[in-house]
């Protein structure tokens, strides 16, 4: 009878122990639960900064000035002045995905920054397409994206601030001239990481 | 005794009245802009939540490059901060939902008694319809 039920708790253990190892569930991506930290870039920052650059970029109309619309864009430098190593692409990616369904705009991936192609194997087809009809098929792009991301920290007794500076730049690349600047800063306080916004 | 006992009731009464930070606020009276405000449907399920942030009216326009641009006014109701967080929601014209980084849940705060405006734009020329949601932050 004893051994019955010392197999049958045994029998339950994995049951019990498995339901209680992990809290594992999803969350919506920069949802109300996600995770918030003060010392770090969290994803619904860049979700809100690309989200802010997008209405703002759309808005001004900058993207609209163009003589075959939809505009061509290359990503430029985007500085990363933070003390943190962080892929710019989480903010840019954002807003590349956004002005093309805007159909303001497309990005080239055959052009990039110091001759380096996003997509090599697109620009060397492109190359050999030119070569084979012997004339420049590429259209250079009508603006180029630039940016910086800057952290200001501050403390004030057992409190924390830090501040992201999400900048941004579009220039002409014909004139040179920065026809859309933007800004969205990001100021996250508290005395221990918390959760929720 | 009575004394006594009205000091720490004061004292309890600065302590609440702490949190409270009202706005004051001054704008031209003859405006010059006329806002175009729209008639809106509005599904109150957190009663909470519209007791201390209430929307005001609704108002749109459209950018010159075809864009939907909807401004809605909100009134803090109550004499404290209140954090919320919002969400616009965009429609084509067969009502089907467009989502982009643009109905991304934003969060935001409002002073006591103060009013302020939030926008949203659409993601795209197609877009001919909205829904903005509001959620009490945790």
């Amino acid at each position: 009878m004893k051994s019955k039920i010392i197999f049958s708790l045994l029998a339950a253990l994995p049951f019990v122990i498995g339901g209680c190892a992990t809290n594992a569930h999803y969350v919506e991506t920069g949802g109300r639960e996600s995770v918030v930290t003060v010392g770090q870039i969290n994803i619904q920052d860049y979700i809100q900064a690309a989200n802010a650059a997008t209405s703002d970029l759309l808005a001004s109309g900058a993207l609209d000035k163009v003589a075959t619309p939809p505009a061509v864009l290359a990503i430029s430098r985007i500085v990363n002045n933070t003390g943190q190593q962080i892929d710019t692409d989480l903010l840019t990616k954002k807003i590349r995905v956004a002005v093309l369904n805007s159909g303001k705009a497309q990005t080239t991936t055959t052009m990039g920054l110091g001759g380096t192609a996003e997509d090599p194997m697109a620009k060397g087809l492109q190359q050999e397409n030119e070569f084979m009809n012997d004339q420049k098929t590429t259209r250079k792009p009508d603006f180029t994206l630039s940016g910086k991301i800057i952290e200001t920290t501050a403390r004030a007794g057992s409190t924390r601030q830090s501040t992201y500076s999400f900048q941004l730049s579009l220039t002409d690349a014909r004139t040179g001239l920065a026809v859309w600047e933007g800004e969205k800063e990001i100021t996250k306080q508290g005395t221990r990481p918390s959760v929720g916004f | 005794m009575k004394t006594r006992m009205l000091l720490p009731l004061a004292g309890i009464g600065l302590l609440a009245l702490a949190g409270c930070t009202t706005v004051n606020s001054v704008e031209n009276a003859d405006k010059q802009g006329q806002r175009q405000m729209v008639t809106d449907q509005r599904a109150i399920t957190d009663a909470s939540l519209d007791r201390k942030v209430s929307i005001v009216g609704v108002n749109q326009s459209m950018t010159p490059g075809g864009l939907l641009k909807v401004q809605v006014e909100l009134q803090n109701r109550t004499r404290s901060l209140q954090r919320f967080n919002y969400r616009f929601e965009w429609f084509d014209a067969n009502g089907m939902q467009v989502t982009t980084v643009a109905s991304a849940l934003l969060p935001d705060q409002i002073e006591g008694k103060e009013s302020k405006f939030i926008f949203g734009l659409a993601p795209n020329p197609n877009c001919k319809d909205f829904r903005v949601k509001f959620i009490e932050a945790q």
